[in-house]
């Protein structure tokens, strides 16, 4: 019986974010809500992907059913929200459609950030959850993993998830370039605000000192210090601090530079020259540009630091094209393999034609056998069985090797006619889950 | 047989040199891991030939220039596939590459002989010492200068704010620096021994310490010029980009010492006659 692959859901291009935040699968911690989607008739395995941007169902269906409707009223079961609120978001993705679109999802090329590493491992963990229920089977298990090594090659092969996209992470990253590793690194901040809190939290996140606040009133500055697990202290100790910092971060509303160029100039002198990266994003602007000139001295303002944020972003979207070929292409593979899986079906059939001719024959001439030694015996049962398994080898191996799919509907016809099995192949359908079978599933 | 390996491994070179520009334009890694497997093997193609040589004249090969640039390019490439290691730094082989291939180009083009006749004078043990502590000298003086490229480059891209895919590429600054700060107190005790070790020699062989030919004098200059570098470094710290500077000059200096004082200046390291030394003026 056909098997189809069919996806529904919804995401942040297709869905307000007050609809977003209303489905979010609960109770499937331990794969109990992908379970439901199971007892929809006609449903053999179900994953459910959700987080904050993006809530999908991926099933795979066997034979005729249309469960779109089903799926839908599933959900709405599950939120206790009307089926009217949300069906209109929808997207329906079925064969083809939804490999490609599993694939794009977790190589993040479908994300609101392009690029951005955490979708794989919420993919990821929507498997999981899957599997621990049981909720899939051959095809969603080769879908998946499919999926992970199509997002591994686009993170290896493109430089989709490589340039920082953020002005957070572009000062993280150009700390690094100057500092080398940030663990031992001196962090301070000049002014309370809510900004210097953003350019910093990443920051701090790499560094194991505590950071140092400094601000005009003290108030202020403990109050962001204890945010960030850091030291507060009083602006007037800034020349103080400015020895031991590696990183300063300036923002406060003041209307003269705080940080002057013959002062900088001083200050390297004592410090041994000892590079200094000072991030400014105060308007107007705390640092005088000229500091930008001593050597060891490296100034960004905020403009220099989105600047970046948004060259980096055009960087993406460029490898984000090539990283779609190899959507492409994983793709392509991945629907030659359901396209083979087609075929076994009736190669099954032909083995069990040809093993059940072997063994009625040998019951034929039981009588004239009966003379045999069992040595004998085993000898005649592994002769016929040989000529058989001969027999087999050819037709089998032609049908497994063709790649064109209406060639090998046309051999699959024509199988089915040469060894009679047209009545049979329905029942082998049901013996999909052989070993063999299973082994290459797991490849 | 030894010109087959040596041609094999310069070949090896000169298409890691290749693959490690094309790794410097497009950033695919893959450019860079083949790259790497060239200079291995092209390593390993050179220290055969250097030990096909050695079987060949029974000795250490190093008595013409051709063995000393030879094994002046080996040192080199061996110190950069040990600091890719550690730094993994792939961008350093941009230049290692390609000055590892002209170095075994200068020299097979100054004289690569087959058989050559050694100078009795060079059959002592000092010859490997002095020739091999002055080349490791060396080596880590031209790691340094490649490291002083690099800096100066990566800290005008920050500099002028030009963040984009070269300098992603590059290390950072403190792991170019540390190059630096590593190999300058190494360099300079390794090319210290090499001058001592050279004084020594000569007063076994001619006794007399120094001669003042013009690659002793020029030696003499350039071991000032590294002693004045880790006076800045230690006692002024100085560092980054004057570091950078410095390094580079030292490595000019060397190359001259080299290959430039003896043969444009004379002296007895120079390349008349058969080998190196067989002729005291």
């Amino acid at each position: 019986m056909k098997q189809e692959i069919v996806l529904v859901g919804l995401n942040h291009l297709t869905a307000p974010v007050s609809i977003r935040e209303l489905i979010t699968f609960p109770g499937n911690e331990d794969g109990a809500t992908t379970r439901k989607f199971l007892a929809i008739k006609g449903v053999t395995e179900a994953v459910v992907i959700s987080t904050c941007n993006r809530s999908e169902v991926l099933l795979v269906v066997e034979g005729p059913a249309h469960v779109t409707e089903e799926v839908i009223q599933l959900v709405s079961d599950i939120h206790r929200i009307p089926a009217e609120s949300f069906s209109q978001f929808l997207y329906l993705k079925r064969g083809r459609d939804a490999v490609h679109h599993v694939f794009r999802v977790a190589s993040s090329l479908d994300s609101m950030v392009l690029g951005e590493p955490q979708i794989l491992g919420q993919v990821k963990e929507g498997y999981r959850r899957a599997t621990y229920a049981n909720a899939t089977g051959p095809i969603l298990n080769r879908l998946m993993h499919k999926a992970f090594f199509t997002a591994k090659r686009v993170r290896n092969e493109t430089g989709v998830a490589l340039a920082a996209v953020s002005v957070a992470y572009v000062a993280v990253e150009l700390a690094k370039k100057i500092l080398g590793d940030l663990k031992s690194a001196c962090v301070l901040l000049i002014g309370a605000g809510e900004m210097a809190e953003l350019a910093a939290r990443h920051l701090v996140g790499h560094v194991a000192n505590p950071p140092i606040v400094l601000n005009r009133t003290l108030e202020n500055a403990c109050v962001l210090a204890d945010r960030l697990n850091g030291r507060a202290d009083t602006l007037d100790t800034l020349k103080h601090y400015l020895l031991e910092a590696d990183v300063v971060i300036t923002s406060t509303g003041s209307c003269e530079s705080l940080i002057r160029k013959d002062q900088v100039e001083k200050i390297m002198k004592k410090r041994r020259y000892r590079p200094l990266f000072l991030i400014d994003i105060a308007l107007p602007r705390d640092v005088e540009p000229s500091v930008n000139e001593l050597d060891g001295v490296y100034l960004y303002n905020i403009d220099d630091l989105q600047g970046i944020a948004a060259e980096n972003l055009t960087e993406r979207r460029q490898e984000a094209m090539r990283a779609e070929k190899i959507v492409e292409d994983e793709t392509a593979k991945f629907m030659e393999w359901t396209a083979s899986l087609s075929c076994t079906p009736t190669l099954v059939a032909i083995r069990n034609k040809l093993e059940e001719i072997r063994l009625s024959e040998l019951a034929r001439s039981n009588g004239k056998l009966a003379g045999l030694t069992p040595e004998q015996r085993e000898a005649v049962e592994i002769i016929t069985r040989s000529i058989v398994n001969k027999i087999a080898h050819y037709p089998i191996s032609c049908l497994k090797k063709t790649k064109s799919k209406t060639k090998q509907s046309l051999y699959l016809d024509v199988a089915q006619e040469l060894f009679a099995l047209s009545s049979e192949t329905d029942i082998a359908c049901q013996e999909n889950h052989d070993p063999e079978k299973k082994r290459q599933d797991e490849t | 047989m030894d010109i087959i390996f040596f041609q094999a491994a310069l070949i090896c070179y000169l298409a890691a040199s290749v693959g490690y520009v094309v790794f410097l334009f497009t950033s695919a890694p893959r450019a860079a891991s083949l790259s790497s497997i060239c200079c291995q093997i092209g390593l390993g193609l050179q220290v055969l030939s250097v030990i096909h040589r050695a079987v060949v004249y029974g000795f250490f090969p190093l008595g013409t220039y051709f063995d000393a640039l030879s094994f002046l390019a080996l040192l080199i490439v061996g110190l950069f596939i040990f600091l890719d290691r550690r730094l993994s730094a792939p961008v350093l082989g941009a230049v290692v590459a390609p000055m590892a291939a002209g170095l075994m180009l200068l020299g097979a083009a100054f004289s690569y002989q087959t058989r050559v006749p050694v100078a009795p004078i060079l059959h002592s043990w000092w010859l490997p010492i002095h020739v091999v502590f002055a080349l490791a000298g060396n080596a880590v003086f031209a790691l340094m200068a490649v490291g002083g490229i690099l800096y100066i480059f990566q800290e005008w891209l920050i500099k002028s704010k030009r963040i984009g895919r070269v300098h992603r590429l590059l290390p950072s600054l403190e792991t170019l620096d540390k190059m630096n700060r590593h190999g300058l107190p190494l360099g300079f005790c390794l090319l210290t021994v090499g001058i001592l070790s050279g004084a020594l020699w000569a007063n076994s062989a001619w006794g007399q310490y120094w001669g003042w030919d013009p690659k002793e004098t020029w030696s003499l200059i350039t071991w000032f010029t590294y002693a004045a570098m880790v006076h800045q470094r230690i006692v002024l710290g100085w560092r980054g980009k004057k570091a950078a500077w410095l390094a580079i000059v030292g490595f000019v200096l060397v190359m001259f010492t080299f290959v430039g004082a003896s043969t444009l200046l004379g002296g007895h390291h120079s390349i008349s006659g058969p080998g190196i030394g067989a002729s005291r003026t």
